[in-house]
C-alpha cells in the first residue's frame, strides 16, 4: 500500500499534492482560472470550486493603433476544465 | 474513467457546456460516453442573439473534443468523493 | 564518438540527464520558462521549480512550482548557470 508521500516523482505528482488548494490554471485562449482543485486525471481534465475565469482580450484601437488589453473576469461555483486546453498548472505560493 | 463515472452520476442534471468555438449550452445532461461525448435535453443556447440558427434545436449531441467547460449544478458536487475517487485514479492510473 | 556535453547519447539520455538543471522550456506559442527541472514523463510533461514566465522576452509572472502540460512544448533546453 503505498503511502500518501509528498515526494515528486513524476510532473503528476505535483498536481496531486495540489488537490484541495487553491490552484492557478493557464489554459489556451489567454484564459486564466483561479480555484481550488477538487478533482483531476491523467488528460489533465480538472474540476475546480469557486472559480474565477480570467480572459484577455486584446483590440487594436483603429486611430492610434494603439493595443487596448482587456480584461474579463467571472465567477463559477463549480467548473468541469477538459484537459487539451491546459498550457500550465501552478499550485498556490507556499510561503 | 473518473470524469467517466462522475458524468454518469449527473444524468438527469442541467449542466452548461461551453464549447471552444464559445458556443454556451445549458441542457439536460441526458447521457455521456467514455470520451465525454455528450447528449443534451430541452436545451437553450446561453447568448440566444448571437446564435439565432439554434433556436429550433431541442437536443444535441456535443463531441467530447469541443467542449472547453462544462459548468456543474454546485448540489451535485461531492468534494470528498471527487478527491477520493482522484487519488485511488493518480495512484492506479 | 563526438559527444556533446554531460556524454547524453540519445533525446532520452539527455533527459534523463537534466533533472535538477536550470532549463529553458520553450512552448509552442513563444512563450519561455525559465527555472529549476523537477521532473518530467513521456508526455514532456514538465514540472519545474523557480520559474519565470517570458513572454516576448519580458518577465510576465513567477511560480514556485508549475506543471506544464506535455503537448504545449517545443524544446527544452539547458541554460549555464550566471
Amino acid at each position: 500500500m503505498a503511502e500518501e508521500d509528498n515526494t515528486v516523482r513524476e510532473p503528476l505528482d505535483l498536481i496531486r499534492l495540489s488537490l484541495d488548494e487553491k490552484v492557478y490554471v493557464k489554459l489556451k485562449g489567454e484564459r486564466e482560472l483561479r480555484g481550488k482543485l477538487h478533482a483531476y486525471d491523467q488528460h489533465l481534465n480538472i474540476i475546480l470550486g469557486d472559480v474565477e475565469e480570467t480572459v484577455t482580450t486584446v483590440e487594436i484601437d483603429e486611430e492610434t493603433f494603439e493595443e487596448i488589453i482587456k480584461t474579463n473576469k467571472r465567477m463559477v461555483p463549480y467548473l468541469f476544465v477538459r484537459g487539451d486546453g491546459v498550457i500550465l498548472v501552478s499550485p498556490p505560493l507556499r510561503s | 474513467m473518473l470524469f467517466y463515472s462522475y458524468f454518469k452520476t449527473l444524468v438527469g442534471k442541467e449542466v452548461t457546456v461551453e464549447l471552444k468555438n464559445d458556443l454556451a449550452i445549458t441542457g439536460t445532461l441526458h447521457s455521456v460516453d467514455q470520451y465525454l461525448n455528450i447528449k443534451l435535453n430541452s436545451i437553450r443556447v446561453v447568448n440566444e442573439q448571437k446564435y439565432p440558427h439554434m433556436l429550433s434545436v431541442r437536443n444535441c449531441f456535443v463531441r467530447g473534443s469541443v467542449v472547453r467547460y462544462v459548468q456543474l449544478p454546485p448540489g451535485s458536487v461531492d468534494v470528498e468523493l471527487l478527491h477520493d475517487a482522484t487519488r485511488r485514479e493518480a495512484r492506479g492510473g | 564518438m563526438a559527444e556533446g556535453q554531460s556524454g547524453a547519447k540519445t533525446p532520452a539520455d539527455f533527459l534523463k540527464s537534466i533533472k535538477g538543471k536550470a532549463v529553458i522550456v520553450k512552448l509552442n506559442s513563444g512563450v519561455d520558462y525559465r527555472g529549476v527541472l523537477a521532473c518530467l514523463d513521456g508526455y514532456m510533461n514538465i514540472a519545474m521549480e523557480q520559474t519565470e514566465e517570458y513572454v516576448n522576452g519580458q518577465l510576465k509572472n513567477k511560480y514556485g512550482d508549475c506543471f506544464i502540460r506535455g503537448n504545449n512544448v517545443l524544446y527544452i533546453s539547458t541554460v549555464r548557470q550566471a
